[in-house]
C-alpha cells in the first residue's frame, strides 16, 4: 500500500476528472490516450470486462441495454422518486427495484445498486492515475454537489470503499473549486461559485481570509444541468423531424439515443461556432422501410430561447444563496464559473448581467473541481498538527424528525457550519415501553412528505420504566462529510442506547464487502478501437 | 507543516473537561460586547486552532475525539453568537439565575412556533380530522360543508379560536353567497 499519494476526484454526472499534487500544484491525470475528462459511463462487455470513459460512451447506442451512464441523477435516491420514474421512461438501461424501495440496475442476469456502478467509474480514475505513476494508489477526496443530501453523500462514499478507495473527504464541488483558484494567493475576497454540471446546479458564497475559506450558504438545484439543455434541443429536434415525417423519434430509445447524442453535439457547437448543423445518417427507417436521415440547423437566437426558462431558474437559486448569505451581488469580489456548461456564450453573459461582473475562467471549468478535490487529498494526507488553509463548509439543507401528522420538527438549520450537533430529549409515553423509534429527515418544508427520508432509526437498551419516566437524549451530527450520524442515550444513566434499525435506502457492511470484492474482480476493458473512432 | 505541541495536548484535555460549563462568548473568547467583525475574527482563529482537518492523521484517538468536541461547540457557538436575535437572548439568558441550564442555545422560539402551529390545526385527532377537510371545503369554496366540518371540529375542541374564527367566516359568507346545496 502507498500511502504518500492521495487523488482527487471529481465524479461528475456526465464527466469524471482525477488530479494529483505534483510538486505542490494540481495537476489533471490524462488517461492513456491524452484525454483529461472521462465520460461517467459505464459499459458492461459481452466478455464479462468493464469499458469505462468516452470509449464506453460509444457503446449507449451500440450496446444500449448494458450501458449505463447518467447514475449520478440515481444515487442515493429512493425507487419511487420522481427523478428515478424520470430515467425509466428515457434510460436504455433497465432500472429496477431493490429492498427497501433502492434502485438498481439490471444488466443481463446481474443486479447493480448504483453505488456499484460509481464504483466502477472510481475505479477507472483510480486505474488511471495508477498507470500513470506505476504504482498503487488507495486514498481519494471524492466530490459532490453541495446540495447533495446525506442520502447521495453516504452512497457516493459507499462508491468509493466499493473501489477500494480509502476516501478521505466528501468534498462539495463548488467549495473544491473555490479551493483551486484560492489555493496559496492568499486573498481575502467575498466571492460566488456558480457550479452548472452535467446533471446539477450549486451556488456557494464564501469569504476568504487568508487561509480560512468560510462557506456562508450554499444552494442548488440536484433536478437541474447541462443534460437539460440537451434535453430541449433533442425535443426540438424530434418534434421538427414529427412536422416534417410524421414520425415521433422519442418513441424508440435507440432513435433517442441518437438524438440525445446530437442534442449534446449540437449545444456544443452552437456554444462555440453560434450555429450547429446537426446531421444524423439513418437515424431511422420510414413505413415503407427507406432509411432516413435527421438534417437540422440551430442558430444561437433559438437556442437562447430554448434554454432560456433553465438559465433564469439557476438565478432564482443563486438570489436564495445570497439572501441566506445576507449578501447582495455588490458585496462580492468575484465570480467563479464551474462545469462544462458555463463554456456556453448564453450562460457566460447571463451570469455577467446577474452578478454585475467579469467572471473568472481562469482555470478550465471542466478540471477545477477535481484539481481543488487533490489539493485536499494531500492537505488531509499530511494533517499531523497543521494545515496551509482550512475549509469551513455548511450543511445544505435542514436536519428534521417527523412529530406527529405527518410534520416535523427543525434539528440543524441548514447553512449550519460543520461539523454540528444538536440534541434533543425524548420521554417515553407508554408504561414498559422498550423501544423508540426516530424518523430522520432533510428539506426546507414542515412537512415530513416534501422532505427526503434519510432513515428511521428505532433505539433499544434504555431502563424500563412507567411512561415518563425515562428520559432519552437522542443526538444528531452532521461531520465534515455532511454526512448525518443519529445517537441515543438515557439521560439519568448516561447509558448509550443501540441502534437497532437503521431503515434507508443504503448498503449495510456485507453489501458493501461483496461489493468490494465484485469489484476487485471485475476487470476493465481498454478500448482497441479507441484510435480508429 | 507544524507538528504537534505537547502542551496542545494538555490544552485540549483542559479545554474538554470544562467545555459544558462554558458559554459561548468563552468558547470563542470574546467579550459580551463583541462587534460582529471580531465575532468572525475569532471564529477563524479558534479555527485554525481546533479544526478537526489539522489531527487528521495524529495517531492519538482521544486527542482527535477531544478536538471533535471542541469544533463542534465551536461552530454552535459561531452560529448563535452571529444572529443577532438569537444573540441578544442569549446573552441575557447566561447572564441570569439560570445560567447553568442556559449555556447552550435551545430554540424556544421554534417550540412556541409549534404549539401556536398545534393551535391553529388543533391537538385531539378527531377535531384536526373535521378541521383539515373544513379546510379543504373552503377553499374548493364549498362554504356549507365547511362550515358543518368546521362545527364538528369545535365538538372535540370546544376552546380552539382558529376552529372557532374559521367557522364564523365559513358562516358569514354563506350567509352572503348561498353556494349549491343549501
Amino acid at each position: 500500500m502507498s500511502d504518500d499519494i492521495a487523488i482527487g476526484i471529481d465524479l461528475g454526472t456526465s464527466y469524471s476528472c482525477v488530479s494529483i499534487l505534483k510538486d505542490g500544484q494540481p495537476q489533471v491525470i490524462p488517461n492513456e490516450w491524452g484525454e483529461r475528462t472521462h465520460a461517467s459511463v459505464v459499459s458492461f462487455l459481452e466478455d464479462g470486462t468493464v469499458l469505462v470513459g468516452n470509449s464506453a460512451k460509444r457503446n449507449i447506442i451500440t450496446n444500449a441495454d448494458n450501458t449505463v451512464y447518467s447514475a449520478k441523477r440515481l444515487i442515493g435516491r429512493f425507487y419511487f422518486s420522481d427523478e428515478v420514474k424520470k430515467a425509466q421512461a428515457v434510460m436504455p438501461y433497465k432500472i429496477v427495484e431493490g429492498e427497501s424501495n433502492s434502485v438498481r440496475i439490471q444488466i443481463r442476469e446481474s443486479v447493480y445498486s448504483l453505488p456499484e456502478i460509481s464504483a466502477l467509474v472510481l475505479k477507472e480514475m483510480k486505474a488511471i492515475v495508477e498507470n500513470h505513476l506505476g504504482r498503487e494508489v488507495s486514498k481519494a477526496v471524492v466530490t459532490v454537489p453541495a446540495y447533495f443530501n446525506d442520502n447521495q453523500r453516504q452512497a457516493t462514499k459507499d462508491a468509493g470503499r466499493i473501489a477500494g478507495l480509502d476516501v478521505l473527504r466528501i468534498l462539495n464541488e463548488p467549495t473544491a473549486a473555490a479551493l483551486a483558484y484560492g489555493f496559496g494567493k492568499d486573498i481575502k475576497q467575498k466571492i460566488a461559485v456558480y457550479d452548472l454540471g452535467g446533471g446539477t446546479f450549486d451556488i456557494s458564497v464564501l469569504e476568504i481570509g487568508q487561509d480560512v475559506f468560510e462557506v456562508l450558504s450554499t444552494a442548488g438545484d440536484t433536478y437541474l444541468g447541462g443534460d437539460d439543455f440537451d434535453d430541449r434541443i433533442m425535443t426540438w429536434l424530434a418534434e421538427d423531424f414529427l412536422r416534417k415525417t410524421g414520425i415521433d423519434l422519442r418513441l424508440n430509445k435507440y432513435c433517442l439515443q441518437m438524438l440525445k447524442e446530437a442534442g449534446e453535439k449540437a449545444k456544443i457547437d452552437v456554444g462555440r461556432d453560434r450555429v450547429a448543423h446537426v446531421h444524423v445518417a439513418g437515424i431511422c427507417q420510414d413505413p415503407n422501410g427507406r432509411i432516413m436521415d435527421l438534417d437540422a440547423t440551430l442558430q444561437e437566437a433559438e437556442f437562447n430561447r430554448m434554454v432560456m426558462d433553465l438559465v433564469q431558474r439557476t438565478f432564482k437559486v443563486c438570489d436564495e444563496a445570497l439572501q441566506s448569505a445576507r449578501m447582495t451581488v455588490g458585496d462580492l469580489d468575484a465570480v467563479i464559473l464551474v462545469g462544462g456548461p458555463t463554456r456556453l456564450p448564453i450562460l457566460r453573459e447571463s451570469v455577467r448581467h446577474y452578478f454585475q461582473r467579469e467572471t473568472m475562467v481562469g482555470i478550465d471549468p471542466d478540471e477545477v473541481v477535481a484539481m481543488g478535490a487533490s489539493i485536499q487529498a494531500r492537505a488531509l494526507l499530511e494533517a499531523k498538527g497543521g494545515a496551509d488553509h482550512y475549509l469551513l463548509d455548511v450543511t445544505p439543507l435542514t436536519l428534521r424528525v417527523a412529530t406527529v401528522g405527518g410534520y416535523t420538527d427543525k434539528i440543524i438549520d441548514k447553512n449550519t457550519p460543520i461539523p454540528i450537533e444538536k440534541s434533543k430529549s425524548y420521554t417515553t409515553n407508554r408504561d414498559g415501553q422498550e423501544k423508540v423509534k426516530i424518523k430522520v429527515y432533510q428539506g426546507e418544508s414542515n412537512k415530513a412528505a416534501e422532505c427526503e427520508l434519510l432513515g428511521e432509526f428505532e433505539f433499544s437498551g434504555f431502563r424500563i420504566a412507567y411512561r415518563g419516566e425515562v428520559r432519552i437524549e437522542v443526538t444528531f451530527e452532521i461531520d465534515t462529510n455532511g454526512i448525518v450520524h443519529v445517537t441515543a442515550a438515557d439521560v439519568e444513566t448516561g447509558q448509550k442506547t443501540g441502534c437497532t434499525i437503521r431503515l434507508s435506502s443504503g448498503l449495510n457492511e456485507a453489501d458493501i464487502k461483496s461489493a468490494q470484492a465484485k469489484n476487485a474482480a471485475t476487470t476493465l476493458a481498454r478500448a482497441a478501437d479507441h484510435q480508429a473512432a | 507543516m507544524d507538528s504537534l505541541d505537547p502542551n496542545f495536548e494538555i490544552e485540549v484535555q483542559a479545554l474538554v473537561q470544562v467545555l459544558d460549563e462554558l458559554d459561548y462568548f468563552q468558547i470563542l473568547k470574546v467579550p459580551h460586547e463583541a462587534e460582529p467583525h471580531e465575532l468572525k475574527l475569532a471564529y477563524y482563529r479558534e479555527s485554525r486552532s481546533y479544526h478537526p482537518d489539522r489531527f487528521y492523521q495524529v495517531q492519538n484517538v482521544e486527542l482527535r475525539e477531544s478536538v471533535g468536541r471542541i469544533y463542534k461547540r465551536i461552530n454552535e457557538a459561531y452560529v448563535v453568537l452571529r444572529d443577532d436575535a438569537k444573540r441578544a437572548k442569549y446573552a441575557q439568558d447566561v447572564l441570569g439565575p439560570d445560567r447553568p441550564k442556559k449555556l447552550r442555545f435551545v430554540e424556544e422560539s421554534e417550540q412556541e412556533l409549534k404549539k401556536e402551529k398545534e393551535q391553529e390545526i388543533g391537538t385531539t385527532p378527531q377535531g384536526r380530522k373535521f378541521f383539515q377537510a373544513g379546510m379543504l371545503d373552503y377553499m374548493a369554496q364549498r362554504w356549507a360543508a365547511a362550515e358543518r366540518n368546521f362545527k364538528l371540529a369545535l365538538t372535540y375542541e370546544p376552546a380552539n379560536a382558529n376552529y372557532k374564527a374559521r367557522r364564523e367566516e365559513a358562516a358569514k359568507i354563506l350567509k352572503t353567497q348561498p353556494g349549491p346545496g343549501t
